[in-house]
């Protein structure tokens, strides 16, 4: 299993953290640290690396490596502990022996290996099987364990050679039970004494808030240090992504920037996946709209959507729950976070403790916090096919057109102050972007004067001691957007009752005119409260005939 | 936008006054223009010419004040024209109902023309 690295020379951008776990053994021998929790997103490469690790360590032939998924292990105790303990011999044999087939082949008995193990003249490890054999007819769950997880140590010890042991996803390893799910706990406190052992460096995976409660078990604290797997650089990325493209025999259309691919920020399984996608969608040349298009294909359909499905799949015991958790994520992603002291029961429509553990558990799983567009994106498709009852195809044409959209939008920003004359340097600004977008000269005067007016009101009535205007201007081929934004007093349209002239006249009134010119310049005018902000959101459509 | 400063230049011509507000008429800007055309009004002056050439942005602060001066010709029977209006003006002042209020003219000359002659 762990020889199913890709390439070294397709391994991108890890060398750094490749040659300090390199120095991991002797780091330990002179206790000076040595045991490494790698922590990175999910599909940043963790496991890569460790097999990347693997595959020099087993060449190089100074240290043992020793690789174990917890990902796919039956947790129950006693099927952990002989397939921890198997696997280890096998790794340990083909080490040896330098045959990596024999770490791969599973369905081999240990009896087979005797005669391999002899013949090596590793008596030490036939006294080693013949105990855990012994403990597994005594029917000694704790024993079996001990002698499965303390196996790496052992052999360090017999051989004098560091054994580096990799535990990947080892969080799931605080699920470890003995008959039932739940009905052991700390049985991954068993790995402190191996983890201590000077000869044998640990380097372990998993989603930091679920090992984090398994850190404050302090026989695991030890000298962990904790390195980080960050996204790959933007050019590498896109580098990346050629090369799988190059492998399905897909090529580029000529000057196509991938600008797109930012969005998977750096993460080589959603590179690889996106890849993949195009192929599945037989495509033979890629422009950058084929990217949106595979990437909503992928979200909705594809490999990156079937993995996220079966992590949430871990989540959650019936269709209620699902319902739930997704309502949950979605509120989350629509409200940048979960707010403290807030009733998430009306969200998700559990009960109060039922939303509060299943929300626990997605907080600790990392989901919920996730800054990651491409899993929004994937909680977005199923929430519009689960929850509002779509179908999946519209889900994706969704997202695409999402994406078309962003891609033909240019955005700026800017903070202005509320004093005299700041709303001039506004109606400069929307010159300017109305110049970029070829707008017609005259409009623009208008639209000066619209901003103008929003700006004069916020800045005479908002009543606002923070005194910013906050300006946002999205242009698109097709329309002409601007939010302004303060705090301060609200404000509606509705309370801008028309006056007329003569009216103003008689009664000396001659302010509220602003939202009226404003009405009659721009095709819409919303008011919102965002908070203790007031909102105002300006369009006006751009006629692309004329 | 050429100039963000606002003045306010004015000249007698006659029995008429011209006004010239240059720049970003706003409610600073407007005020100005009230106190000059009620210093001219002290002194008698019953038709005011306001010429817009030289204003570039507005905004409806600075136009409200033009209410003032209209109620102040108004009262005393006098005569407000305005002259060389951008478009974005005249609409402006469409827009909030300022038109028939006053005598709007392409050019200065016309207005004064009118105010000695009485025609159009
Ligand atoms: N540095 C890298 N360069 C190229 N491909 C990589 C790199 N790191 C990971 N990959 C590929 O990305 C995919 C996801 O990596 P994986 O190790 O499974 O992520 P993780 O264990 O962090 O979830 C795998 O197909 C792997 O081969
Ligand atoms: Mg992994």
């Amino acid at each position: 299993m762990p020889f199913n690295a890709i390439p070294a020379e397709d391994f991108l951008n890890r060398e750094p953290e490749l040659s300090y776990l390199k120095g991991l053994s002797k780091l330990k021998a002179n206790a000076l640290g040595g045991d490494v929790f790698l922590d990175g997103a999910r599909g940043m490469g963790k496991t890569e690396l460790l097999k990347q690790f693997y595959r020099i360590l087993f060449w190089e032939n100074n240290v043992v490596p020793f690789y174990y998924s917890f990902k796919t292990a039956n947790l129950k105790g006693t099927y952990f502990a002989q397939d921890y303990f198997t696997g280890f011999v096998r790794q340990y044999i083909s080490f040896v022996k330098k045959d990596p087939s024999l770490a791969s082949n599973v369905a081999e008995p240990l009896q087979r290996l005797m005669p391999a193990i002899s013949s090596l003249g590793l008596y030490w490890l036939i006294d080693c099987i013949e105990d855990f054999q012994g403990h597994v007819s005594k029917n000694d769950f704790y024993w079996q364990l001990v002698a499965a997880i303390s196996a790496p140590v052992m052999a360090a010890q017999k051989m004098g050679k560091s054994v580096i042991v990799m535990l990947d996803d080892f969080d799931a390893a605080a699920h470890l039970y003995e008959s039932s799910l739940g009905d052991a706990h700390g049985l991954i406190s068993l790995f402190g004494e191996s983890m201590r052992n000077r000869r044998c460096p640990h380097v372990i995976t998993g989603s930091a808030g679920a090992l984090e409660p398994v850190f404050t078990d302090h026989s695991l604290i030890g000298m962990t240090e904790r390195m980080r797997l960050g996204p790959l650089p933007e050019d590498l990325a896109m580098a990346l992504f050629r090369a799988h493209l190059t492998n399905l025999k897909i090529t580029c259309a000529p000057g196509v920037q991938l600008e797109f691919l930012d969005i998977l920020r750096g993460n080589p399984f959603y590179i690889k996946n996106l890849a993949k996608a195009a192929w599945k969608m037989q495509k033979n040349v890629i422009h950058e709209k084929d990217l949106i298009e595979c990437y909503s294909f992928e979200v909705s359909d594809g490999e990156t959507a079937f993995y996220w499905a079966s992590v949430f799949s871990r989540y959650v015991k019936n269709p209620a729950q699902r319902k739930a958790m997704l309502k949950l994520l979605m509120h989350a992603i629509e409200n940048g976070g979960i707010e403290e002291g807030k009733r998430l029961s009306l969200v998700s429509g559990l009960g109060e403790a039922e939303t509060e553990t299943l929300l626990g558990a997605l907080t600790t799983s990392g989901i919920i916090r996730a800054k990651d567009t491409v899993l929004h994106d994937f909680i977005h498709c199923l929430y519009m096919t689960e929850i509002e009852g779509g179908n999946a195809n519209d889900a994706r044409e969704k997202i695409e057109a999402k994406y078309i959209q962003e891609r033909e939008e240019s955005f700026f920003e800017m903070v202005i102050p509320m004093s005299s004359n700041a709303e001039l340097v506004v109606a400069k600004a929307v010159e300017q972007i109305g110049k970029n977008m070829n707008l017609d000269a005259e409009f623009l005067n208008y639209l000066q004067l619209a901003l103008i007016e929003v700006c004069i009101n916020a800045i005479e009535h908002s009543g606002s001691y923070e005194k910013k205007i906050f300006l946002k201007f999205i242009t698109r081929p097709d329309k002409l957007e601007i939010i302004v934004e303060n705090s301060g007093r609200p404000f509606s349209l509705e309370s801008l009752k028309e006056v007329p002239v003569e009216e103003k006249m008689r009664l000396g009134m001659k302010r509220g005119w602003g939202y009226k010119l404003v009405h009659k310049i721009m095709d819409s005018v919303k008011v919102e409260r965002v908070n203790d902000r007031t909102r105002v959101i300006l369009t006006k459509n751009i006629d692309n005939g004329s | 936008m050429k100039s963000v400063q606002f003045s306010v230049a004015s000249r007698r011509e006659g029995d008429a006054a011209i006004i010239y507000p240059k720049g970003y008429l706003n409610n600073l800007s407007g005020e100005n223009l009230v106190i000059e055309c009620g210093i001219y009004i002290g002194k008698g002056i019953t038709k005011i010419v306001v010429n817009f050439s030289e204003t570039d942005l507005i905004n409806s602060i600075g136009i409200s004040m033009l209410l003032q001066i209209i109620e102040d010709l108004r009262n005393i029977k006098g005569t407000i024209c305005c002259t060389n209006m951008s478009k974005l003006l005249r609409d402006t002042f469409e827009m909030l109902g300022l038109m028939q209020h006053m005598l709007v003219f392409p050019v200065e000359s016309d207005a004064l023309t009118y105010l000695k002659t009485g025609k159009l």
